[in-house]
């Protein structure tokens, strides 16, 4: 996201999203087919249920000795003849990349689809440095040509439609292309062969690294991450440090759970295992290989109570169920990882203060807590971040005023049911067709799109008092 | 700049504020896994008809096409059917101690061009000659390590005559399996997996393991299902009866 749309309020972004029918009915699809897709797959899967347990059991333990998993990684990488990098924040992880660029000679890398490497705004600084990168991902080289970023973790460009991509390619790549999805991916297929063949570096991220025999995995569809893999001499890995497993007999479970949460397939096209750069048989695959372990704000919520988020296996089905994200789509939240879960990231990557507004953007229904593969409670930490929120008075005055008040009367009878008689009186004026609207002052923000039922007549507690019951 | 040391200090610091949020295991591997993998083999010698039908069905059912064949050297009659039916020319393949069959007897003098990958260790010239023939091959042929019933996947291992790209740069990537190769689930494969790695020196030669479940697909472009995006646009999986 742009500095100038992240200084932009979050209301007035989602607000802009809402007026946008293009998007609306772009999400509306995309959401629905993916609902669709998971739930279809699992229904046809009962072990299932039981292996999202087992999963997320792994997620917990693995934490729980997350520093011996990651040494036993780190020796094995190195064994087979790889670096490991240790980066504690985001720039030290670009540094790293860069610094290998410089050292290589390295002028153009090609990318795999990689949240991490979003996370770090790794392309502008390879751009910067003038290596040219370039996302191989059908979708996320769709976004590069465009300059916009990913609103989808998933399906990166589902907010375009063929015809924007059409013109879009015609524009950027010389030509006139057919507004035919076909024809655009075999578009992409030419001009991206030749970059795979050229690139000096291939950059990925990891869905998993396991620790007991130094092993990078990359889950994709398209075959890119094979491409960036095998083809260029040096492969370079970004991973956040809490994607290890211990071994492949865990790595079983949890493929067998993600392609079935993020599209509904049994598997993912492709499943690839790295172990280590080019072995003395083979006729391809890097010279080099360096995997670079992140941190970048995971470490202080190990004890913190994002924990939870720290399992997330980035499939995205949250995003999809979720009735804000379906209302407003990826790009509102302003940073690199949207929807529920993207909440929690934004707040563990860039600190609470960024979420003041987006704590909120969540009806607390539950959806997300359902389908996550690894049932992460999203809700109960949404909840804590709205009271960190206000407690750290990140969020507006007027908010704790109103929430600090109401809490006060809420907690005493007394003063409750005077605050009842008090309200009688006081709502008159705002009171129309039987709904309290049009409330003044900041009461207003939240009468401006919903109305209120008023204050009985008479209450509750005063009728039963009435009918003389204890 | 952040050493080891430093980055798993501060972890162990953080490490000891907590004990988690739950007891909690993760899966435990076979005690012993080349027991565990004899297990697998003997199931499977009396389970590999039930565990073919169901890859058949599943592979269909990702766009793969399958093929079934009574010998080994009935193998190029199907690659020569495929290559007509694509109008392709050139071939590339396993090299023959990989794949079991050496194409250049049997297609070779049929107008095709094949293309066998290098056994012995390449250096860099040799590294790059192969590189350009499989930038241009049309077909791809390999064999394949194991073929997983329940996903319709072929699990592909690279190493010494068993170039990683020979399925991925060809529009089309055919794989030969016999019933040995059957795995009926998952979790045979995570056996199979960790007996590979007890002693991957011996028993692997290259770095890279590749599951493929059907050709390569997107659907990036308004959620239309396209094939071929940057590997294979067809997959095909030819099952030898005999032996």
């Amino acid at each position: 996201m742009s500095d100038a749309q992240l200084r932009t309020p979050f209301p007035q972004r989602a607000h802009a999203a809402l007026g946008d029918a293009h998007l609306q009915e772009a999400l509306t699809i995309a959401t629905t087919k993916f609902i669709g897709l998971r739930k279809e797959s699992f229904a046809g899967y009962p072990a299932g249920e039981a292996l999202r347990d087992r999963a997320r059991a792994i997620k917990e333990a693995t934490l729980q000795h997350l520093d011996r998993h990651l040494e036993r990684l780190a020796d094995n990488v190195e064994r087979l003849g790889g670096h490991v990098h240790w980066a504690a924040t985001g720039d030290e992880a670009r540094d790293i990349i860069l610094r290998l660029c410089r050292d290589r000679g390295v002028r153009m890398a090609v990318k795999s689809k990689s949240m991490a490497t979003e996370e770090i705004e790794l392309n502008d600084a390879l751009e910067a440095a003038g290596v040219k990168p370039v996302e191989t991902d059908l979708g996320e080289y769709i976004i590069q040509l465009a300059h916009e970023k990913p609103s989808h973790i998933i399906a990166p460009a589902i907010h375009k439609t063929k015809g924007q991509v059409a013109d879009l390619f015609s524009k950027e790549l010389g030509g006139r292309f057919e507004a035919d999805p076909e024809v655009l991916t075999a578009v992409a297929r030419k001009e991206l062969r030749q970059k795979f063949l050229e690139a000096d570096m291939g950059i990925t991220g990891a869905n998993f690294a396991v620790a007991e025999t130094g092993t990078i995995v990359l889950v994709t569809n398209e075959g890119n991450g094979r491409m960036v893999t095998s083809l260029p001499r040096i492969h370079v890995a970004v991973m956040g440090m809490e994607k290890v497993i211990p071994t492949m007999t865990d790595l079983m479970v949890f493929l067998s759970i993600l392609a079935r949460s993020a599209t509904g397939q049994k598997l993912s096209s492709y499943t690839t295992l790295v172990r280590g750069p080019r072995q003395p048989g083979e006729v391809e695959g890097p010279e080099e290989l360096h995997l670079i372990l992140m941190d970048n704000g995971r470490m202080r919520q190990i004890a913190g109570t994002l924990r939870e988020a720290l399992y997330c296996l980035r499939c995205g089905a949250c995003l999809n169920v979720c009735p804000v994200y379906r209302q407003i789509g990826g790009h509102a939240y302003g940073y690199t990882y949207p929807g529920p879960i993207g909440i929690l990231l934004t707040a563990m990557l860039n600190g609470t203060a960024a979420v003041k507004d987006l704590a909120h953007a969540s009806s607390l229904c539950g959806a997300c807590k359902d389908v996550c593969p690894v049932r992460i409670d999203i809700p109960r930490m949404l909840v804590e971040l709205r009271e960190h929120v206000d407690r750290e008075k990140v969020a507006p005055w007027s908010e704790r005023m109103v929430f600090g008040l109401a809490r006060r009367v809420m907690a005493s009878p007394a003063v409750f049911h005077l605050g009842a008689r008090l309200a009688r009186l006081a709502q008159w004026p705002f009171v129309r067709n039987g709904r309290l609207r049009g409330l003044p002052l900041f009461f207003g923000q939240w009468t401006r799109t919903r109305d209120l039922p008023p204050v009985a007549a008479r209450t509750f507690s005063e009728r039963w008092k009435d009918l003389g019951r204890p | 700049m952040t050493t080891r040391a430093d980055f798993l200090g501060s972890l162990r610091r953080e490490m000891a504020k907590t004990r988690g949020l739950f007891e909690a295991r993760t899966a435990s591997p076979p005690p012993d896994a080349d027991l565990a993998l004899e297990t697998v083999k003997r199931q499977m010698a009396e389970r590999w008809p039930e565990a073919l039908t169901r890859f058949r069905t599943e592979f269909e059912r990702i766009a793969g096409v399958f093929h079934r064949v009574g010998r080994l050297e009935d193998v190029p009659g199907v690659v020569r059917a495929i290559a007509a039916e694509k109008g392709a020319r050139s071939v590339l393949s396993w090299h023959p101690d990989a794949l079991g069959l050496d194409l250049r007897q049997s297609l070779g003098r049929e107008g095709l061009s094949i293309t066998v990958a290098p056994d012995i260790d390449p250096d860099a010239e040799a590294r790059q000659s192969h590189r350009a023939e499989a930038a241009e091959a049309e077909i791809g042929v390999t064999g394949a390590d194991w073929a997983l019933a329940e996903t319709g996947t072929l699990i592909l291992v690279s190493g010494r005559g068993r170039p990683r790209s020979t399925s991925l740069l060809p529009a089309t990537h055919v794989a030969v399996f016999d019933r040995h190769r059957l795995l009926e689930s998952l979790e045979q494969v995570g056996i199979v997996l960790e007996a590979l790695h007890a002693d991957p020196a011996q028993r692997m030669s290259g770095a890279m393991i590749n599951f493929i479940t059907g050709p390569s697909r997107t659907a990036d472009i308004e959620l239309t299902l396209t094939r071929g995006v940057h590997g294979p646009k067809e997959v095909h999986a030819i099952f030898v009866e005999g032996r």
